[in-house]
């Protein structure tokens, strides 16, 4: 995942003066992670030299989740969804991969954008809520959470392709937010993030009521992803699901739906017996047996000296 | 208790056995051997007064300043050793300068006399410092608030907020003939003659060093801004001053 | 907040969310009134219909941000902090002339990586209602009404025209919701609903106007 984080910015150039302030801004993580631009002009000294070469393109593409990514509110709670397909360009790299990140017990945080940069970040944002959670023996708001991936975020000004939905429940109640890529944030009722954002907020839009029940809640979170899985190329896969309910307690239903399972068809298909080798079929030509006691001389073990 | 030596007064870091910072109360007796200085609240403003002493007869008048503006509205004046006072005054100047600068409008004086008062303090926490040997009175105005007041920093760190206070040699007599006079319902001007009278009173002509008297205020004569009191007034109070003490003395010896 | 696009705005990159706005604020005799629009856009898409871009700075301090929404919240945060402490040091209000000060500072000293036009308005004790409009460059200036953002190039003429000093609260309410409709029926990157606020030295009260019921539409 590192090699690919690195390659994320191979495409923008960054300023001078900021890549001096990441720079500056990573060396304070030393050792606990985070962010590192070190190889940025390093890439883009190899893209260049392959477009020289006529051969651009060639260069590995960073994973990036062309995501359906959405939350809203119900009664009390707070429901969480995410497609599950992760590309690469116009590739699918990985069918059915997770875009719920844990952050806190009661908090959780779908994230669209480079999927290094996603994970990355929430992973921090965690560590630091479990070190606060520890240090005030409280539980974790859903507004820290906020204020410090948005910190983060600004901090690194969009060169870190996160694009989050946040939500979950404390003892102020249930909480929803959007954060950007560049810091800002907004907090809504309902929300949808990624390129199927806008099939996912059509479904919204017509269906969201204040006040619903959990299940009623699940059902239109999975039909806003499942509208970007079907109309959006960039989504696909499976529906994942997490709810957080009134107390802080959560649910995570993985795979909650799965419209494109294939395993059933995969098994009608007949593999050519080429591919499956028998046990035995690389010929032994010579074998050699030699202990390794013949190698190593043992000695007595030292011992206590008489008193 | 032996107060010098034993070792608890090489540096200000360092507590005497009895709860004492040696280097701090030296430092205040480096202001108490300096000539008096005063200021009082009066209704209508704030006077600060002090009776500088001259250390030769061929030093230029006015040269010396005991008493220094800091802002419009704010002004102070030291006793002590006065290198280190100016320091205490330039401070003061960088604060109020640097309020403006970030927060648009007059730094209340209350405000002026704490960080001096934070900035005096720092330098008694330090085994690298010294203690400044200085205590400053600041008159002020407070432009959002409509109110004057008038603060003591001393070398220890800490602000008091006074009615009248005197500081240097004469500050004992000074405050005991303060506190029969009720300034709080005197104008400035009045008060004037009668601080000009203590300061007279107090100066032993005998053994004292010739001194040269400063004056300033802040207040409703002056539009609230600080600035020297108007040399024909200083002189027309100090001669009111000078024949009051000589009548007190006529009815002295009457009796 | 409104749809720009890279061409037209030079300052936002690619993708960042621009509060391409109306936004205003009046005084009026005993307050100020501030009043915004409601949209908040990426590119064409419409990311926020019902934002609310009247920030509290302090008790009787709001601010109204257009430009990029990450880099006016990120300011506005700053400036509730400094304020807090300020206040707390103080003992007292703070001003609004302090507030607008700070914001100016940060606006100015950082004005090559920022994209934000403010409006800070409120009410002290000392100078009473009071605006305060900093642009783009971070200048500041007082003003006795501000407007702002993209939607208001449409309604330079009618505020100049319909502007009277020492206003009624109705009046100067009426004024707000009027050039603010105008603004958001002409301007695309403007929308929603009208949100206002109310401040004098009694507090602050807080209105919208739903989208359906604007004094007038497009």
């Amino acid at each position: 995942m590192s090699e690919l984080s690195n390659v994320a910015g191979a495409g923008q150039s960054v300023p001078a003066d900021l890549r001096e302030e990441v720079l500056s801004a990573s060396t304070t993580n030393a050792g606990g992670g985070g962010f590192d631009f070190e190889n940025h002009h390093r890439n883009a000294r190899i893209a260049a030299e392959l477009a020289k070469s006529g051969k651009e393109g060639t260069l590995p593409r960073a994973k990036l989740t062309g995501t359906t990514i959405c939350g809203c509110i119900y009664k009390g709670g707070v429901v969480l969804g995410a497609d599950t397909r992760a590309t690469g360009g116009t590739e699918v790299v990985d069918k059915n991969c997770e875009k719920i990140h844990y952050l806190a017990p009661n908090i959780y945080c779908c994230g669209a954008g480079t999927a290094a940069d996603t994970e990355k970040t929430t992973e921090m944002i965690s560590g630091q809520l479990d070190l606060l959670r520890l240090s005030t023996g409280t539980q974790s708001r859903v507004v820290t959470a906020c204020t410090m991936l948005k910190r983060m975020l600004f901090r690194y000004q969009g060169y870190v392709s996160a694009a989050l939905v946040l939500g979950g429940v404390d003892v102020t109640g249930p909480h929803l937010y959007n954060i950007y890529p560049h810091g800002s944030s907004d907090k809504l009722p309902y929300l949808t993030m990624g390129s199927g954002s806008l099939a996912a907020m059509s479904v919204f839009e017509t269906g969201f009521k204040e006040d619903m029940e959990e299940a009623e809640a699940v059902e239109l979170v999975k039909q806003a992803i499942m509208a970007g899985v079907f109309n959006d190329l960039g989504s696909g896969s499976n529906v994942d699901v997490t709810v957080i309910r009134p107390g802080g307690e959560t649910a995570i239903f993985r795979g909650l739906e799965k419209p494109n399972e294939v395993s059933e068809l995969r098994k009608t298909v007949e593999r050519p017996a080429a591919i499956k080798v028998p046990k035995g079929a690389t010929e032994i030509l010579a074998s050699k047996f030699q202990p390794l006691s013949s190698l190593v001389t043992v000695e007595d073990a030292p011992q206590p000296m008489e008193i | 208790m032996s107060s010098t030596g034993a070792g608890y007064d090489l540096s200000a870091t360092t507590f005497s056995p009895d709860g004492k910072i040696f280097q701090v109360e030296y430092a205040t007796k480096a202001v108490e051997n300096s000539g008096t200085a005063m200021g009082v609240r009066c209704k209508d403003g704030v006077l600060l007064a002090v009776e500088k002493l001259l250390i030769s007869k061929m030093l230029v008048a006015g040269s010396n300043r005991r008493v220094h503006g800091v802002s419009k509205h704010v002004g102070m004046a030291v006793a002590g050793l006065s290198a280190d006072a100016r320091q205490i005054v330039y401070r003061g100047r960088d604060e109020v300068a640097g309020y403006i600068e970030n927060y648009g409008s007059q730094m209340p004086p209350s405000m002026l006399a704490d960080r001096l008062a934070q900035y005096v303090h720092y330098f008694t926490l330090h085994g690298s410092l010294r203690p400044f040997g200085a205590s400053v009175l600041v008159a002020g105005y407070d432009v959002e608030l409509k109110k004057h007041e008038l603060y003591v920093v001393e070398p220890s760190g800490v602000m008091y907020r006074y009615f009248g206070a005197a500081v240097g040699k004469g500050r004992q007599a000074a405050k005991t003939e303060m506190e029969k006079l009720k300034f709080d319902d005197m104008t400035c001007k009045e008060a004037m003659k009668q601080v000009c009278k203590i300061l007279h009173v107090l100066h032993d002509e005998a053994k004292d060093k010739p001194f040269e008297l400063e004056m300033s205020w802040v207040c409703e004569e002056s539009g609230w801004k600080y600035q020297a009191v108007p040399q024909a007034q200083v002189k027309e109070a100090e001669e009111w001053a000078k024949e009051s003490i000589e009548s007190d003395e006529m009815d002295d010896d009457e009796d | 907040m409104d749809i720009a696009t890279q061409q037209e705005y030079p300052g936002l990159k690619d993708g960042e969310i621009s509060t391409g706005t109306t936004i205003m604020a009046v005084q009026y005799d005993g307050g100020v009134i501030m009043g915004a629009d409601s949209r908040t856009s990426t590119g064409t898409y419409v990311a926020n219909r019902v934002s609310d871009k009247i920030t509290s700075l302090h008790d009787h301090i709001y601010a109204c941000r257009s430009g990029s929404a990450a880099d006016t919240q990120a300011i506005t945060d700053y400036v509730r902090y400094f304020l807090a402490s300020h206040s707390v040091e103080l003992g007292r209000l703070p001003l609004v002339k302090t507030a607008a000060k700070m914001a100016r500072g940060l606006c100015y000293n950082n004005k090559d990586r920022l994209l934000a036009g403010m409006i800070i308005a409120g009410w002290d004790p000392v100078d009473g209602g009071t605006v305060y409009e900093i642009p783009l460059g971070g200048t500041m200036m007082k003003q006795k009404f501000a407007i702002g953002g993209s939607g208001s190039t449409y309604i330079y003429g009618h505020v100049d025209a319909a502007f009277k000093e020492n206003m009624t609260k109705e009046e100067a309410q009426q004024f707000v919701r009027k050039a603010i409709s105008h603004a958001m029926a002409r301007d695309g990157s403007s929308g929603g609903v009208i949100r206002m606020v109310v401040i004098d030295k009694t507090g602050v009260s807080c209105e919208y106007i739903p989208g359906d019921q604007l004094p007038f539409g497009p």
